[in-house]
């Protein structure tokens, strides 16, 4: 049997993705052996011209990193797309936009304002922006077009399975590789290298019936150690965050901020949270519940922290 | 001019490219470094409180 082609891009994405797969360690050795990697920019050098070479479907699976910000990311999402045979968006942000969608609750504009001009750290006096083309005296150089909406990548292009996570953990990478390798597919557009529970159901922290009286940060307040989080008033995303991390950050001390995207049955995770959170504040009378309210820390980037690209309404109105 | 275009830059964290622009012998006339990457982070994490900034800002480079 040949073997596999695989690549691995990153679009809008941090490198997490990429320095997880490395993370499998020595098995790197094990899928060298099965996988020719033809396209992985973070470890080999192959260029996007040797792609636009290749034939369609010329590729077997590229696990595909990050979101679509920008017009080059829009136009390897389409290539890739073409010249895989199976396409896998892969991590948070190009299964449901990630970190870099909570861009999506401003513009263009707005961030090359404050990146190109108001930061601290820049001086400017000349009001540069980037352009897409610039006239230099050798002839013109070009960078992609900067959108105004964040987009994870089924939006782009069709996707064959998902892979949820930022990152992923190796021990799902590992797993996810395996069944490539095996060629025991699941069905298209499944969630893979996740499990099917919420985090909650594989939290291991002391769960009892949950009455919320007020909202604490970690910034002002010490939670218990052993008790859920919720119950305690911090805010964390477990009830609608699929599970699969081994509940990672719970087990570090933090509450669950929801990468690793709705769970099963649930299409918008933001509005489940507001869901599940209404059910457990523990008051009748509107002025107290009001009050409870007040107190969750910036509520919008909290329910929608990792997910605003995929989410129903993926942006805030322009 | 002749023109060589390194697109991407590889093993390296992030985007980027180069064009080299040659002169009629070869040599090499200028060169341009490019960034075609921004997110943003700067002004999304605007007004978020503080002790959700580290866990936002460690997705500019996770490697």
């Amino acid at each position: 049997m040949a073997k596999l082609k695989l690549a691995s891009y990153w679009a809008a994405a941090c490198g997490g993705c990429d320095t997880a797969i490395l993370d499998i360690h020595e098995k790197i050795l094990d899928l060298a052996a099965a996988a020719d990697i033809v396209f992985w920019p973070i470890a080999l050098d192959f260029k996007y011209a040797d792609v636009e070479a290749m034939p369609d479907g010329n590729i077997d699976v590229t696990l595909f990193h990050g979101a679509v910000r920008n017009s080059e990311n829009e136009h390897l999402a389409k290539l890739l797309r073409a010249k895989s045979k199976v396409l896998v968006a892969f991590g948070t942000c190009a299964h449901i936009g990630g970190i870099p969608s909570l861009a999506n609750l401003f513009n263009k504009q707005s961030i090359f304002k404050r990146v190109y001009h108001d930061s601290p750290s820049t001086v400017n006096s000349d009001g540069v922006e980037p352009q897409p083309k610039t006239k230099v005296p050798e002839g013109e150089i070009t960078i992609p077009q900067f959108y105004d909406t964040v987009w994870p990548l089924d939006h782009i292009v069709d996707v064959d399975y998902y892979v949820p996570g930022c990152p992923p953990t190796p021990k799902q990478i590992w797993s996810v590789v395996t069944t490539i390798v095996s060629g025991q597919l699941p069905p298209k557009g499944s969630v893979v290298g996740a499990s099917e529970k919420t985090q909650c159901d594989e939290c291991p922290r002391q769960k009892h019936e949950k009455k919320i009286t007020g909202f604490k940060r970690i910034a002002t307040a010490q939670p218990e150690q052993e008790t859920c989080y919720l119950e305690q008033g911090f805010l964390c995303l477990g009830p609608v965050t699929r599970g699969g991390c081994d509940t990672r950050c719970q087990l570090s001390g933090v509450a669950c901020r929801g990468c690793y995207g709705p769970p099963p049955g649930v299409l918008d995770q933001g509005a489940k949270a507001i869901s599940a959170i209404a059910s457990v504040i523990d008051a009748t009378d509107p002025a107290e519940i009001e009050r409870i309210i007040s107190e969750i820390p910036d509520p919008l980037r909290s329910f929608n922290r990792f997910g605003i690209g995929g989410s129903l309404l993926v942006r805030k109105a322009l | 001019m002749k023109r060589i275009s390194i697109d991407p830059i590889t093993r390296l964290e992030g985007h980027g490219k180069i064009e080299i622009f040659l002169a009629d012998d070869g040599s090499v006339a200028n060169c341009y470094f490019q960034v075609p990457e921004l997110r943003g982070f700067e002004k999304f994490v605007e007004g978020m409180p503080m002790e959700e900034v580290p866990r936002v800002v460690s997705r500019i480079c996770g490697v």
